[in-house]
């Protein structure tokens, strides 16, 4: 039985590598031989055809993970270019004093996301040469569909939707959290939670509508979903809160009134804490 | 980096004579001016001073003063970045001795508090003269839990009010203020904070504070504390990252000065019931951002605070000044947003606030408290500087 699996597969290597049409090397069916011959016939074949659709496809994996490697190599060797560049020319101290924006303030250096973004656009390079390459050599290399193929490119842009989109749930989340606590708002990790849940389905729902899977009914089941909690929250507010949401605009109202004085007038009156932070 | 001249031109005013002292006064109501006019000129009856002021002229001829054109101020409650930047350019312009910069609300200064500033600047021997005052009640917390104990603390100086509204400088100290203020980034040019204590340790200059009694201290225009706390922390800490190379090196401190004993202060003690619910809010929703700053024995702390009876409530100095520097390191680290940061050190704050309050209404000074906490963080120092250095080293 081995002895017969390694002869095919030397008859199949010799077969793709003449480039010619893949035939099996016996009849399908023939009248005079046994059942179990034929059953073992059939098997081969089948064998013949899933080892020269792997082979057909293994140029077309070597070259995707050759471009990877390559590109990975060169996003390595240049972000490492670019950190001393940056480092020469003092580029973390030149942004501090040109001043990025108040509320942008990353959990690395300037320098370092230059450094991680140089590198990461290389590897995506070569993710999408990869592709490139393994769908050419595929499309050469075999006239059989390959239904998963479109979406291999697809899911590097859908990969990259995921991401970003998990970074702004958990950013906002937090800014949420922080802000309903340090204004006394009631059920704060409740808001939190919602927020960043909200964020990650809009996520999801991107990323499905990029990979084309579902069509409708993503863009359906989304808009019900999201609706159905927005129309929720403004009943909540509406109905339940009516008379803190009143308060508030008065409150507003009132301070507005107070910082409009006009000049020469008397300062507005201090906090009626007893207690003074500054 | 090109910046905008805020000062306007002053025209025929320049002059080669010496001036002996240029006085920038923020704006206020004429009346003030002209009693604050007055008390200048009763200090300095024989010296030659500038005033330099947004204020319209007085109506009263003062012999020994020259009224020079200021412009707008853009802060109400602190010197910003522009006052040193006109200050410095008036005092090269009148080849002035000494500079006073009276920050808003200044009117309330008596004589002896303005001869004391204008006289420290003027002998030659002090480059930075900052007003003591005299506090409310509770008042200028900011500066007393946190802003004056990292100060003492790394800068190995004494001076009580840090961020004080009012200086006495020396041209060369206005000088290097001046340039600090141009090198800020444009938009902080103009509501930014320069913090004159750090510059003058880190230049080696004099400075002293002198006690000048009572002065309402102006608040800023939003009373927001989730703001005011944000900006005056957040500036800080960059100014303490900016000037790490120099408090890491062991200094020696001036000695201590003396306290007076203070009456017990009861009347905050309503609100503290509402500061420690907050606190304990907090810590059952902030926990998880909390942990990602704090170590495990400083959470294990804040743990049996949240449990305790807000008439009980009382956090350990050692505690705080383990969470303001390990905030201090996360800062620097950019552990997580550092607007994320300083907003999840607010509920902390209130809690410090609680403790204090508590701790004057039992019978402890406020001065007093301050002094032990700023020891607190003198003491606590070593920690900081091995974190700064090696931050994953220390876990626990």
């Amino acid at each position: 039985m081995i002895r017969s699996l390694i002869h095919s597969m030397i008859s199949l290597f010799a077969i793709v590598l003449q480039q010619e049409r893949i035939t099996a090397p016996f009849p399908l069916y023939s009248p005079n031989e046994s059942v179990w011959r034929q059953m073992s016939q059939a098997l081969h074949v089948s064998l013949y055809r899933v080892l020269a659709l792997l082979i057909g496809v293994l140029p077309g994996i070597l070259a995707f993970f050759v471009a990877l490697v390559i590109f990975a190599l060169i996003g390595k060797l240049a972000s490492l270019i670019l950190r001393a560049i940056l480092k020469a020319f003092n580029f973390d101290a030149r942004i501090a004093r040109t001043g990025a924006p108040p509320d942008w303030t990353p959990g690395t250096s300037p320098t370092a996301i230059a450094v991680r973004v140089t590198f990461w656009v290389f590897v995506f390079l070569g993710l999408v040469i990869g592709v490139s390459a393994f769908d050419t050599s595929y499309a050469v290399g075999s006239a059989l569909t390959f239904s998963l193929l479109p979406y291999l490119t697809r899911s590097v842009g859908a990969v990259v939707i995921l991401v970003v989109g998990t970074v702004i749930a958990r950013f906002l989340a937090r800014s949420v959290l922080i802000g309903a606590v340090n204004a006394q708002v009631p059920y704060a990790r409740f808001l939190s939670l919602g927020v960043k849940w909200l964020v990650l389905v809009l996520t999801a729902a991107m990323a499905l509508a990029h990979l084309e899977v579902g069509g409708v009914i993503v863009e359906l089941a989304f808009s019900i979903l999201f609706g159905g909690i927005v129309l929720t929250l403004a009943l909540a507010v509406g109905l339940g809160s009516r008379h803190l949401v009143s308060r508030s605009i008065e409150t507003q109202l009132e301070r507005t009134e107070r910082t409009a004085a006009p000049p020469g007038a008397p300062p507005p009156a201090p906090p009626p804490e007893t207690f003074r932070h500054f | 980096m090109a910046t905008a001249d805020p000062i306007p031109e002053l025209g025929s005013t320049r002059t080669l004579a010496t001036t002996d002292l240029v006085v920038l006064v923020a704006s206020m109501l004429p009346e003030n001016f002209e009693s604050l006019l007055a008390r200048l000129t009763s200090v300095f009856p024989a010296a030659d001073v500038v005033v330099a002021t947004e204020n319209p002229a007085p109506a009263q001829q003062y012999s020994s003063l020259r009224i020079a054109a200021a412009p707008p101020a853009t802060s109400s409650w602190s010197l910003s970045p522009g006052n040193y930047v006109h200050a410095w350019q008036l005092a090269e312009e009148h080849n002035s001795r000494g500079i006073l910069l009276l920050g808003p609300g200044s009117d309330s200064l008596d004589a002896p508090a303005l001869q004391m500033l204008g006289s420290a600047v003027l002998s030659g021997s002090i480059d930075l003269a900052v007003p003591r005052y005299t506090l409310p009640p509770h008042g200028g917390m900011i500066s007393s839990s946190i802003v004056y104990p990292l100060t003492r603390a790394l800068f190995a100086t004494r001076i009580r009010f840090p961020l004080a509204p009012d200086l006495g400088l020396s041209p060369r100290m206005v000088q290097r203020l001046a340039l600090t203020a141009q090198r800020l980034p444009q938009p902080e040019q103009a509501e930014g904070l320069l913090w004159p204590v750090n510059e003058a340790a880190v230049a080696g200059f004099a400075m002293e504070d002198f006690d000048v009694g009572l002065r309402p201290l102006p608040q800023p225009a939003d009373v927001d504390i989730n703001a005011i706390l944000v900006r005056i922390t957040g500036s800080l800490f960059s100014n303490i990252e900016a000037k790490a190379a120099y408090w890491q090196r062991a200094r020696r401190m001036p000695p201590p000065r003396e306290i007076p004993p203070q009456q017990p202060i009861t009347d905050g003690a309503s609100e503290v019931p509402r500061m420690v619910e907050s606190f304990r809010y907090a810590y059952n929703n902030l926990l998880e951002i909390w942990s990602l700053v704090l170590p495990p024995n400083s959470l294990l702390a804040l743990k049996r605070l949240s449990l305790m009876a807000p008439a009980e409530f009382r956090m350990p100095d050692s505690l705080w000044a383990r969470i303001v520097y390990d905030f201090l390191v996360a800062y620097r680290l950019r552990t997580i947003n550092r607007s994320h940061l300083l907003g999840a050190f607010i509920p902390l704050y209130r809690g410090w606030v609680a403790s204090h309050m508590n701790l004057t209404a039992a019978g402890m000074g406020a001065e007093a408290h301050i002094e032990t906490l700023a020891a607190a963080f003198e003491a606590d120092k070593p920690y900081l500087v091995s974190r700064w250095r090696w931050p994953d080293r220390f876990t626990a």
